[in-house]
């Protein structure tokens, strides 16, 4: 049972994980990019290249990492949000840009799984009568504590408050003297940052392959729907769910039933909280 | 006649004879093509190129017309596969009972998957649509006694066709001309009012509401519709390769699905079979290509979206049009300008309306009355609750108290209901579209006045023709009469904020409207265009239609109101002729801010 919740838990992170980097790119620049779970997927790659091909410390590992992702970040705002202004076409795109780079990453590393090795110990452990590995303690506090910081800061300080001040209402914002352009910039390099950083962690759980970015992508989706786009706490507390609900239907149900839960947690989100847990209705327009 | 124009009139009958090419002579290549010759191999790649083809032309309606990004349709394709197999193997593998069972088994994946994800559209529906397709393993391996789970389902025998075995080529010939039929329905769909309705919703969903289409209703039916040919693929596929695995239907599938409609242009019929042909001879096909067909769909997406709107189609539609500019109205035919418009207007009773919004109060205790054959104008400073009440008026809320009725009929329903009982109007902004003419534009107002079955439009019945004939000429009259004519056929966005706004109008006309609500029609137009704009209201009036104007160009309404209320904080402060409103002192120093000396003379009331 306990055992249960923290595979849940230490999953669910991935996903809180992945919905963080769409909330903030969300509040950013106004779309949503789909290929935030492919930032994930490459900080992955770049957690297994770095310490086990290249042999570099874990330090190295992640400057290297964050710096990579933020860059692929950067260039994603450029070529594929920033030139399109539907939704829809910014789905195409955003989800062109993350097949791109899931298949660039197939050419270069194959399509076989790589197993990263955790920096910590690998020796799982029991905690409150359930077992672990230190990954997943790990993963369980640094995801959250990443949503609650971006949560602090957004809320308590004037860069902050001006960048939520923008995703409201950019032409009122640029007419405070803020510049919508320099927060959507910001955030993704601050996610691609968050992504590429967080490799060495989120690679050995994983394990590096190409495909787990479209799993990634869309349950982290859950994750943002059930806590409300463009919240933090939401989207933190939504991925644990999310892999609660996995876990618990796995272990219930069975393997097969995994993905079926999570879908029916979207469909159930979405027809009774439509704006999530955390987010707020917004008035129709005419 | 020069050689040029020679040319351009050859075009252009050839342009309206297009369809016998599209829907008659190529199919008719394809299906005769292995008797020409065509090798096996390539004869396959054309039979996979149908398949693809038809899972596309689903996403196109989809997405193209309906404007709705959701990829249910692979699920469709896994569901008529499998349902085709598991007859086969069970029960009969006829080939045409397992399409029809197939085109209905993925209808039915549509509808479970559509309703959810289509109450909220958007992002929702196209991340409900991509878990579909997430969900594909998992539902195989749950339903494995039928299904054959993750090892595959064996043994689907050979499609037979009213009980005589069918070998490759008959299954191809089959394929080829299921394939026809299918594209040539859609075709007579999309190019009829109801594919107009599609991308007038696509366009804006506040606009198809105004013109009385249930939106969710609609877009559903597309959404379901588009699972159709997918499901019929699926059926053929279970036929062609004899055995089914989930890896057929995964999540590169769906990418490359969606590759292949941007690339040939979401919005076309035609577009899917070049999509899904350039997929399968690139990319899709076995050998070199295969290790970079990810990278390559991603490129297609990303250019496509970024600097292919229209793809394929829509570059040779854009180049068409500019070697065959479109042709203007011939002058005066059987509508003449002369003709009298008659309308049948209902008088608007709006009683003791209330709205607020949260804590602010929008509207308090508002009472009106419009009658027909009367201009009745709201005026009021910014923020004076003028478009709210419009928006009451038409549906697009309900009011927190009081009510408002039409010739006694509740108006207290959903807007395109309220459509339907003859309110129109006009937008501040107006809504037009590239993928829509101006004479189209106007003549989807009439799409829910006179309903045709869906069957009646594929199959092109009496019912069809003889309404097509009507849309098109009230919407030529209509155009006629605000002086558009020569605009016709040019895509909507090539008008000017003033024509914009007399199209409005024109749309409006085409509704045989009872109630015309005209929301700030002569904001940001120049001099003539009001004075045009003007004598248009006048008409619509004259000719019996209840009119309520909302306007900030003062002279406009005194010219031509009958009767004029005055808002202010949400309320009403004073109502009146024209000659009484512009006297009043209340008016005046609201309206100019300044109080002015009584009896100054003020612009005539309207000429009689």
């Amino acid at each position: 049972m306990v055992t249960t919740i923290w595979a849940g838990l230490s999953v669910g992170a991935l996903y809180s994980l992945v919905a963080i980097g769409y909330s903030l790119t969300y509040l950013g620049s106004g779309g949503f990019n789909f290929a935030q779970a492919s930032f994930v997927v490459v900080g992955v790659y770049a957690a297994y290249l770095g310490l086990h091909h290249y042999g570099q410390s874990t330090l190295a590992t992640v400057v290297g990492g964050a710096g990579v992702v933020a860059v692929l970040a950067v260039l994603v705002e450029r070529v594929a949000i920033a030139p399109v202004r539907s939704h829809e076409s910014l789905l195409v795109t955003t989800v062109g840009a993350a097949t791109l780079i899931d298949g660039v990453v197939e050419r270069i590393a194959g399509d076989q799984a790589l197993q990263v090795p955790f920096f910590g110990s690998d020796k799982a452990f029991t905690l409150f009568d359930g077992r672990l590995r230190p990954v997943d303690l790990v993963l369980i506090l640094v995801v959250p504590a990443i949503g609650i910081a971006l949560t602090v800061v957004s809320r308590r300080t004037l860069f902050g408050l001006a960048g939520l001040a923008q995703s409201a209402d950019r032409d009122a914002a640029r007419l405070y003297g803020i510049n919508p352009r320099r927060y959507a910039y910001g955030s993704f390099i601050l996610a691609g940052l968050i992504a590429g950083g967080m490799g060495v962690i989120v690679a050995p759980k994983t394990s590096a392959y190409s495909t787990l970015g479209s799993a990634l992508a869309l349950k982290g989706f859950v994750a943002l729907a059930f806590g409300g786009f463009g919240s933090f706490s939401g989207a933190t507390i939504g991925g644990l769910v999310c892999g609660l609900v996995e876990a618990f239907a796995a272990h219930y149900l069975g393997v097969n039933y995994q993905v079926l839960a999570i879908f029916v947690l979207l469909l159930a989100t979405l027809l009774v909280f439509p704006t999530g847990i955390f987010g707020r209705r917004r008035a129709r327009a005419i | 006649m020069d050689a040029s124009s020679a040319v351009v009139k050859t075009f252009r009958q050839a342009s309206r004879r297009g369809w016998v090419v599209t829907t008659i002579a190529l199919p008719l290549v394809v299906i005769l093509a292995p008797r020409l010759g065509l090798g096996l191999t390539a004869q396959r790649t054309v039979e996979l190129t149908i398949l693809l083809s038809l899972v596309v032309s689903g996403l196109n309606l989809c997405y193209g017309y309906a404007g709705e990004l959701a990829l249910g349709q692979v699920a469709a394709y896994a569901a008529g596969a499998y349902v085709a197999g598991y007859l086969s193997i069970h029960v009969t593998s006829d080939l045409l009972v397992s399409v029809l069972a197939a085109a209905v088994a993925g209808p039915v994946i549509g509808l479970i998957t559509g309703i959810p994800g289509l109450r909220l559209a958007g992002w929702s529906l196209a991340m409900v649509s991509f878990f579909t397709v997430l969900l594909i393993p998992d539902m195989v391996a749950i339903l494995s006694t039928y299904t054959g789970g993750a090892a595959g389902l064996n043994g689907i025998n050979s499609a037979t066709l009213f009980g005589h075995p069918l070998d490759g080529q008959g299954l191809y010939l089959f394929m080829a001309t299921a394939a026809a039929f299918w594209f040539a329905a859609m075709r007579n769909i999309v190019a009829s009012r109801r594919g107009r309705a599609l991308l007038v919703m696509r366009e804006s969903t506040v606009l198809a509401a105004a013109v009385g289409l249930p939106v969710f209703r609609s877009k559903l039916t597309a959404y379901v519709l588009g699972a159709v040919p997918a499901g019929m693929a699926g059926a053929m596929l279970a036929y062609l390769d004899q055995f089914l695995v989930p890896q057929q239907f995964d999540f590169s599938l769906a990418i490359a699905v969606l590759a292949a409609t941007v690339l040939g242009g979401r919005t076309s019929v035609y577009g899917a079979v070049i999509g899904a042909a350039i997929l399968e001879l690139g990319p899709l096909r076995a050998g070199s290509f295969e290790n970079y067909a990810t990278i390559i769909y991603g490129l297609f997406l990303l250019l496509g979206g970024v600097l292919l709107a229209g793809g394929i189609v829509g570059l040779v539609r854009r180049g068409v049009r500019r070697l065959v500019p479109p042709q203007p109205l011939p002058e005066g035919d059987e509508d003449a300008d002369g003709a009298p418009l008659v309308l049948q207007g209902k008088t608007l009773t709006v009683n003791d309306v209330t709205k607020t919004f949260g804590g602010a109060t929008a509207l308090d205790g508002v009472n009106l009355t419009a009658r027909p054959g009367q201009v009745t104008s709201i005026i009021g400073p910014n923020g004076s609750g003028k478009t709210t009440l419009l928006n009451l008026v038409n549906g697009y809320g309900r009011p927190t108290g009081g009510t408002i009725a039409l010739d006694g009929v509740s108006l207290d329903r959903p807007a395109w209901q309220v459509a339907r009982l003859g309110v129109t109007r006009t937008f501040q902004t107006p809504i037009v579209s590239d993928d829509i003419s101006v004479i189209d534009t106007a003549a989807a107002a009439r799409v829910s006045l006179h309903r045709t079955s869906l069957l009646s439009v594929i199959l092109r019945l009496p019912r069809f023709r003889r309404l097509r004939a009507e849309d098109g000429a009230s919407a030529r009259r209509a155009l006629r009469r605000v002086g558009l004519g020569e605009h016709a056929a040019n895509p909507g966005t090539s008008l000017s904020l003033g024509s914009r706004r007399l199209l409005e109008v024109a749309r409006v006309l085409c509704a045989d409207p009872a109630v015309i609500l005209l929301d700030e029609v002569a904001s940001g137009v120049d001099e003539d265009a009001v004075a045009n704009l003007a004598r248009l209201v006048r008409t619509l009036a004259d000719a019996g239609a209840t009119v309520v104007l909302v306007e900030h160009n003062f002279r406009l309404v005194l010219e031509v109101s009958d009767e004029i209320y005055v808002l202010a904080e949400g309320s009403v402060i004073t109502s009146g002729t024209p000659e009484e409103i512009a006297n009043h002192p209340d008016v005046l120093k609201k309206y100019l801010g300044t109080p002015v000396a009584n009896g100054t003379p003020v612009a005539n009331g309207r000429p009689r």
